[in-house]
């Protein structure tokens, strides 16, 4: 099996000049973790995670990692604040640049390796054909239950 | 001989341009240095292995695996919360606190390990009280270099003058160490008239940083209790060191060890997180200076400097001094220090013999550390926590600061010039 195989294909897509508000529509309304975004060429720029969201509404001393882990502080009062200074941001500035893709003839056993082995945690990966057009988006449990389904069936003949 | 002397200057002088335009690694730097010293037939291996201080290197190496296990603790987060606490929500009073806990900390361990463990917990304080940031950056940087001045182990200039002279950790703490207070005051005086009346918050504001729980901050008590045990033997052996007749290095590399064997933690990662770039810097400048020993330079040039002092402790004394901390303010005062460590060692017989010029190593160690506080560039705390500025969106650019810490500094080598004179020089 190859990436081309086990894709999503009708992926959700924006463009950069929309704002966050608009991503957190597209959030609620599907349940997706990453949101891509294309130029008008449906090339990819970046995506958009929570992760990246949230990063932006901490101070940066803790976004960057000077300070892991804050249990011993009380909540600034201006982090939920920062929530609606973000609103209004387009989400060209809020891109996170990156991501992971693959081509679709990637291998199965590929893509499995990328998800286990990747140092930064993945939320999806990208299918883009050589152009770095969107063709598709493989989320850990397409693969998964992908390969279960064939080995199921491999089983039950 | 006199070609020897040639390439020798030649590549000391490229070394240090080199280290000054500060493009490439200095490690890097350094260790080209040294080696094309051998390579060019200056020195051979063995005597170039021989002018390297393995002292300076063990216990630099010990203090880096015992602060990488001890950070993991909070305990050095847990002090920031419990001194702003202490100063009850207060901000000018939080500046001195977090100031004096700097001091404190650089005093055991070094400077920008502190520096990289303070600073954000200052920077959750000051976004709590909604002040800006920079007075107390400020404030850290200059306590930082300022503390780690007290002791044989705060900063790198005394590890190397300590191991060069053979002067033990409470020698430090006596003939350094005891004006270190005054020069703290020194300090944070002139910023309160700077800064004071700005940092001002409601009551009420001030109520959050007590709301800080830093208890919370103590991550894993049993590694807490090990890391203090162990801090407390090898301070301990630090402060016996004379009566036990030990070189740094064993009681550092002894703490490290124990610590280590009782904690069990992961050896490569300990280890992985080492400076090692500064320790193959040091490697490498040992080897560079020592050939500059071993061309007959530093003996003509003591020769020269003894000269100029007339054979007086006081003119070679307050000119170290004041050289030191100008020199300091501009270059790295590793480099500095160890050119400097051959040249006062030459200039001992004209003086009187080594015991006769120990005024001397007080006024290299307090000027090459109290130095490092004249600009932004002249200590590596500095450069760390402008980087950490930045990274927050606060500018602690060159002039910026050395408006404010130059003036400072020269008042922290006034103090000790005071101290230095009537400590040693009257009479």
């Amino acid at each position: 099996m190859i990436a081309a195989n086990i894709m999503t294909k009708s992926v959700l897509a924006l463009s950069p000049d929309k704002t966050v508000i608009d991503a957190m529509k597209l959030i609620s309304q599907q349940k997706i973790r990453q949101i891509p975004v294309v130029d008008s060429d449906n090339r990819v720029l970046g995506v958009i995670t929570p992760r990246k969201l949230m990063k932006a509404i901490l101070p940066k001393y803790i976004a960057e990692g000077m300070v892991e882990d804050v249990r011993f502080a009380p909540e600034l009062p201006e982090f939920s604040q920062n929530i609606d200074s973000l609103a209004f941001k387009k989400i060209d500035e809020l891109l996170d640049r990156d991501f992971v893709s693959i081509t679709p003839g990637t291998s199965t056993m590929e893509i499995a390796a990328l998800f286990v082995n990747s140092k930064k945690p993945i939320e999806s990966i990208l299918v883009l054909d050589d152009k770095k057009r969107l063709l598709g988006i493989i989320s850990p449990w397409d693969i998964f239950k992908k390969l279960w389904d064939y080995a199921d069936k491999k089983r039950n003949n | 001989m006199e070609t020897n002397l040639i390439i020798a200057l030649v590549v000391f002088a490229a070394v240090y341009a080199l280290l000054i335009w500060d493009k490439f690694n200095r490690a890097v730097v350094a260790l080209i240095g040294a080696s094309a010293l051998i390579l060019l037939g200056v020195l051979n291996q063995e005597a170039a292995i021989h002018g390297i201080d393995f002292n300076t290197l063990g216990l630099l190496i010990a203090m880096m695996a015992i602060v990488n296990i001890c950070q993991k603790t909070g305990m050095f987060q847990f002090l920031a919360i419990k001194s702003a606490k202490m100063a009850k929500g207060d901000p000018w009073r939080i500046l001195v606190a977090l100031s004096i806990v700097t001091a404190v900390v650089s005093a055991l361990l070094d400077n920008v390990t502190t520096v990289l463990l303070t600073v954000p917990i200052t920077f959750l304080i000051t976004d709590e009280l909604k002040v800006n940031p920079y007075p107390y950056l400020v404030a850290q940087v200059l306590s930082s270099n300022i503390g780690g001045t007290a002791t044989l182990i705060g900063d790198p200039p005394n590890i190397m003058i300590g191991s060069a002279v053979g002067l033990a950790f409470m020698d430090f703490v006596w003939n350094v160490g005891v004006i270190i207070p005054a020069i703290m005051a020194g300090t944070l005086i002139p910023l309160k008239f700077v800064y004071g009346k700005k940092l001002k918050v409601s009551d009420e504001i001030k109520q959050r940083i007590m709301a800080f729980n830093e208890k919370d901050a103590l991550q894993d008590r049993p590694l807490l209790i090990k890391c203090l045990f162990v801090l407390a033997i090898t301070i301990s052996a630090f402060v016996f060191q004379k009566p036990l007749h030990l070189e740094a290095a064993t009681i550092g590399l002894f703490g490290a060890a124990i610590l280590m064997l009782i904690t069990k933690e992961d050896l490569h990662q300990v280890m992985e997180k080492a400076e090692w770039t500064s320790i193959f810097f040091f490697l490498g400048l040992f080897v560079i200076v020592h050939s500059l020993v071993e061309v007959g330079l530093i003996e003509s040039l003591a020769a020269k400097t003894l000269e100029l002092t007339g054979g007086d402790m006081k003119v070679a004394g307050l000119t170290i001094l004041w050289v030191s901390a100008i020199a300091s303010a501009f270059i790295d005062n590793i480099p500095f220090v160890a050119t400097m460590i051959p040249l006062i060692k030459g200039m001992a017989p004209g003086l009187g013999g080594p015991e006769a010029i120990m005024p001397l190593w007080w006024a290299l160690s307090l000027g090459a550390c109290l130095g490092g506080n004249g600009t932004l560039i002249g200590a590596s705390a500095n450069v760390v926590v402008a980087g950490m500025a930045h990274k927050n969106g606060h500018e602690m650019s060159f002039i910026k600061f050395t408006k404010l810490a130059f003036p400072l500094m020269i008042i922290s080598i006034i103090i000790s010039t005071v101290y230095m004179y009537f400590r040693y020089f009257i009479g």
